[in-house]
């Protein structure tokens, strides 16, 4: 027999004469302690909370201009697939692993957690590896909980989604807290009101 | 490689550390603590006692239905591409990596802090077959260059100051003995970024699998997890059976709780949720996934009447950090992958009792634990539980047991106890103490009890007075 | 044990209240550790309970509630022990004991020790099982109804302790198996005592009963702890739990005669360190009884 059907058989065995328990529900709002703020607040105050910075776009032009003026004095960037083409800084690209500055496109955005929701389909090394992340959303892809935006997105999964709500961290060396481990050491969420054709 | 302890090395090495190390304890209560306030905080925010029902129904409810769960998380992995293995023992799943490292040619294997690992010994397993295998999570890393094991579940390195630091770093790569925190990790950084780009194979357990998505789903601040799960072109996580989770939205509060509950975060900084192998039209990601289901005695427990609560463990490590008993001496103490209050109940099962003796007795059953447990295990009760089960199979000293005899016999005979009662008043124990069995463990640290002249019972009796 | 919420043992009982008229007999049930090292505490507690109207049986044959036994493991003479308890207290009124961790044994292991015992036997005897300072504010009602609402002072019950300044330990079976917190506190202030907060008041002193011979070092640390955080200048330490003075006053003697801490003695005198008392003897003190 081999291990997959001897271990099957003694979970049938270890659990046959014991009483089911049903599955309690959907982790939902009601165990939400009540905030109704709206989600971009309760996401740029989560997200800033853990060191991420939040700039706020009426609309894609607005992000363009930024994106100019943050741009100057990086030498190269390595950008996602799936940022917009005007999005794209005018900066030569160049590997993610020796790029300073990487620039993606998240799917979706949590308030309650504060956190970024980004899709292997725009490129995982662009997240990782950059010590600088500008990370572009929608405001309308901001969910206010983390059950929400996973129920919605669950009809499409990529290979691997990352939820990043913060610059890489750790406390490891004598519990003092120290940025940019291995994942970038300064992220920054870009966020779009009003995001226009793509 | 360094002498690793094993718990029936507790009784010595814990009194060794009290002894000979205030550092050690003076470094891990200060760690704990400041976890312990974070978390406390981080419950205050929520409902923690409908949050800790849910999570307890939810482990529970997969707990008894754990074929099913298993058979369908299977079906999913497989429709996602990945290849699935199942490894009774540690041997087996060591076994298993090995192979597939073989089956790649794969000299360097990076990897992700995995608990499951240490428990079946996968670094020194791989090793001895020759490969190179780096931890890349900067706490398991600073470990592995000093070969001590993880003294917390989360922070492997907790016993470990800056100055230790500072003094392995300048040792090893030359870095100046004053260098700044970030100094140090930027050095570990640049290191550890090599190994993750020409790393052949990455290794990673699982904090939760989702049953319905196939979802391997992982918790992490640094990025090494998601760098390591990404970047190599194989991936291969172990999972306990036990990790299972009925379905991907449930992620959402289990990450969350576990968050709340390990470190006082609203959520791990990174999470990766992995569905398999990079995709058609995916830049990167690995290009082959491989999921090993490991049981090694996890089966066992799950048919225990009373120890199978404790597979509901979601490895947050809140009670660690409240254990007065844990602060004392740190994880080392222990003498194997999983300590404090969880791994004292944990060791019977995937150790077998024997082996896991005296970790059931290290606890006074002060109760801290099953307040801050986030899936609400009965730990203080499962200690007794394993106690009642080491008298029962003769693991416990005779002396015990005769001891324990006679007090019930004494405890039954009222005229008998009284008697006894009435010698221990006479006997001089601050001199005889030491001499005696089990007084004489008093009697090293403690001065003797002083008894009352006379016992209440011989003076009152049952007379009452007049009001 | 079926799939049950075992963990809430441990979380705060809501303690008595469900004798709907107040209780004018007891039963006192000594508990070996009081009876051979409290003798005077026991005492203290019968004046006090005599002092506030209730009249009080000592149940001849009465020995050990078996707690040590069932700690360690051993069920069955835990059991043995638990029968001839629940054999002595059939049928009594409440029963009172000066310890938290005996009550807790009680009221929380018999019944599943015991199952259904016929003649009101465990079940029964568990329900009616009281620590001595829970069974003052919940049974007696001594605080009066809205102890808990109050803020500022509590209302006074005596002033026998007037100017005495004390650190309350609190014993984890009291504190965790039966939810016994603020009670002796509060009932303490009442009498007038300044109780002083204490670092790690709710921390695990290491007695743990046989754990403190069996891990002696640890154990001792884990009192070393407690030690080293006792606010100065303080009269007394006291708690409801026998074992854990023991435990601190044996450890802080230990220490003064190796002159290895900050060096507290038995008794209190001027300026010189803590004593270690049991709260009953404090509050009879306080009750003027």
């Amino acid at each position: 027999m081999s291990p997959r059907n001897r271990i099957l058989g003694y979970v049938r065995g270890a659990t046959a004469s014991r009483p089911r328990v049903p599955h309690p529900g959907r982790f939902d709002g009601r165990f939400l302690v009540g905030d109704d703020r709206p989600p971009m607040e309760r996401f740029a105050e989560q997200f800033t909370a853990a060191g991420g910075e939040v700039e706020r776009f009426v609309d894609t032009e607005a992000a363009v201009r930024w994106l100019g003026e943050f741009t100057r004095g990086y030498e190269s960037v390595t950008v996602g697939a799936t940022v917009p083409g005007r999005l794209r800084p005018a900066l030569p690209s160049t590997c993610p692993d020796l790029a300073p500055l990487g620039v993606s496109a998240a799917v979706a955005a949590v308030a309650e957690t504060g956190s970024l929701v980004l899709d292997a389909r725009d490129g995982r090394r662009t997240q990782l590896l950059a010590p600088t992340h500008v990370v572009f959303v929608r405001e309308q892809d901001i969910h206010q909980t983390l059950v929400g935006a996973m129920v919605t997105l669950q009809p499409d999964l990529p290979s691997a989604l990352g939820l990043h709500s913060g610059p890489s961290k750790s406390a490891d060396i004598g519990q003092i807290l120290v940025r940019g481990v291995h994942g970038p050491g300064r992220i920054v969420a870009a966020v779009i009101r009003e995001a226009g054709p793509v | 490689m360094s002498e690793r302890t094993r718990p029936s090395d507790y009784g010595a090495e814990s009194a060794r550390i009290v002894r000979d190390d205030p550092g050690m304890r003076t470094s891990i209560t200060g760690a704990v603590r400041s976890k312990d306030e974070k978390r406390q905080a981080a419950w205050a925010q929520i409902d923690a006692g409908a949050w800790r029902d849910w999570a307890r129904d939810v482990k529970t409810h997969v707990l008894t239905h754990l074929d099913r769960y298993l058979e369908e998380a299977e079906d999913a992995l497989l429709r996602n591409g990945v290849t699935v293995h199942w490894a009774e023992t540690a041997a087996q799943a060591c076994d298993v990596v090995a192979r597939i490292a073989a089956d790649h040619d794969a000299r360097r294997v990076v990897k992700a802090k995995s608990m499951l690992t240490e428990e079946i010994g996968l670094n020194e397993s791989l090793e001895g077959a020759g490969l190179e295998v780096r931890e890349t999570d900067l706490g398991e890393y600073i470990i592995q260059l000093l070969d001590e094991p993880p003294s917390h579940i989360v922070g492997p390195s907790l016993h470990r100051s800056l100055e230790d630091c500072r003094q392995l770093f300048h040792e090893r790569f030359g870095t100046p003995l004053d260098a700044s925190p970030e100094a140090l990790a930027a050095t570990a950084r640049r290191i550890l970024r090599n190994d993750f780009l020409e790393a052949d194979l990455g290794v990673s357990g699982a904090n939760f699998l989702a049953a319905d998505t196939g979802t391997i789903a992982l918790i992490e601040n640094e990025g090494n997890i998601r760098i390591s799960t990404s970047i190599p072109p194989v991936h291969v996580a172990m999972v306990g059976i036990e990790k299972l989770v009925p379905r991907f939205e449930d992620l959402a509060g289990l990450i969350q709780l576990t968050a709340r509950s390990a470190t006082g975060q609203g959520i791990g900084n990174y999470v990766s949720l992995i569905q398999g192998p990079r995709r058609p039209g995916e830049r990167d990601g690995p290009d082959e996934v491989h999921v090993v289901f490991v049981d090694n005695g996890r089966t066992r427990l799950l048919a225990d009447e009373h120890a199978w609560e404790v597979l509901r463990c979601v490895r947050c490590g809140a009670c660690l950090n409240t254990c007065p008993v844990y602060r004392q001496t740190g994880g080392h103490a222990y003498g194997w992958a999983y300590s404090g209050p969880i791994g004292a109940i944990l060791a019977p099962g995937i150790l077998g009792l024997e082996a896991a003796m005296p970790l059931p007795f290290a606890s006074s059953l002060c109760g801290a634990c099953a307040e801050v447990c986030p899936v609400r295990i009965p730990i203080p009760e499962l200690l007794v539980y394993w106690r009642e089960r080491a008298v029962e199979e003769g693991l416990t000293p005779t002396v015990d047991g005769v001891a324990m005899k006679s007090w019930a016999a004494l405890a039954e005979h009222p005229g008998a106890f009284a008697l006894a009662s009435d010698l221990v008043g006479a006997l001089p124990l601050e001199r005889t103490g030491r001499k005696l069995p089990v007084l004489r463990g008093w009697m090293g640290e403690r001065a003797a009890p002083v008894p009352s002249p006379e016992r209440f019972l011989s003076t009152s009796s049952g007379k009452e007075e007049s009001t | 044990m079926p799939y049950s919420d075992a963990a809430t043992a441990h979380l705060p009982d809501e303690p008595g209240g469900d004798t709907p008229t107040r209780p004018s007999h007891v039963a006192f049930f000594a508990t070996c550790l009081a009876d051979r090292f409290f003798a005077d505490a026991c005492a203290d507690a019968v004046r006090l309970l005599e002092h506030l109207g209730v009249s009080v049986d000592v149940p001849p044959g009465q020995t050990c509630c078996g707690q040590p036994a069932y700690n360690a493991g051993h069920r069955a003479e835990a059991a043995r022990m638990a029968r001839q308890t629940a054999t002595v207290f059939a049928g009594t009124d409440q029963v009172v004991l000066p310890s938290g961790s005996c009550a807790g044994m009680v009221r929380s292991f018999y019944p599943a020790l015991l199952g259904d015992a016929a003649d009101g036997g465990a079940p029964g005897l568990a329900q009616r099982t009281h620590e001595l300072s829970s069974f003052l504010v919940h049974q007696l009602g001594v605080l009066g109804p809205n102890w808990r609402d109050q803020t500022g002072d509590p209302p006074r019950i005596g002033s026998g302790l007037d100017g005495v300044s004390v650190v309350y330990h609190h014993g984890c079976h009291a504190l965790r198996e039966l939810g016994v917190r603020d009670e002796p506190v509060a009932l303490l202030r009442a009498c007038g005592a300044d109780v002083v907060p204490w670092g790690g008041d709710t921390e695990c002193c290491g007695f743990g009963g046989l754990f403190s011979t069996k891990f002696p070092e640890v154990s001792s640390g884990m009192a070393d702890r407690k030690l080293d955080a006792l606010p100065p200048d303080i009269d007394f330490v006291t708690s409801a739990d026998g074992g854990c003075l023991l435990q601190l006053s044996g450890r802080a003697r230990h220490l003064a005669k190796t002159e290895r801490s900050p060096a507290v003695g038995p008794e209190p005198t001027a300026g010189a360190a803590p004593g270690f008392i049991h709260v009953a003897t404090l509050l009879r003190r306080g009750l003027g009884a």
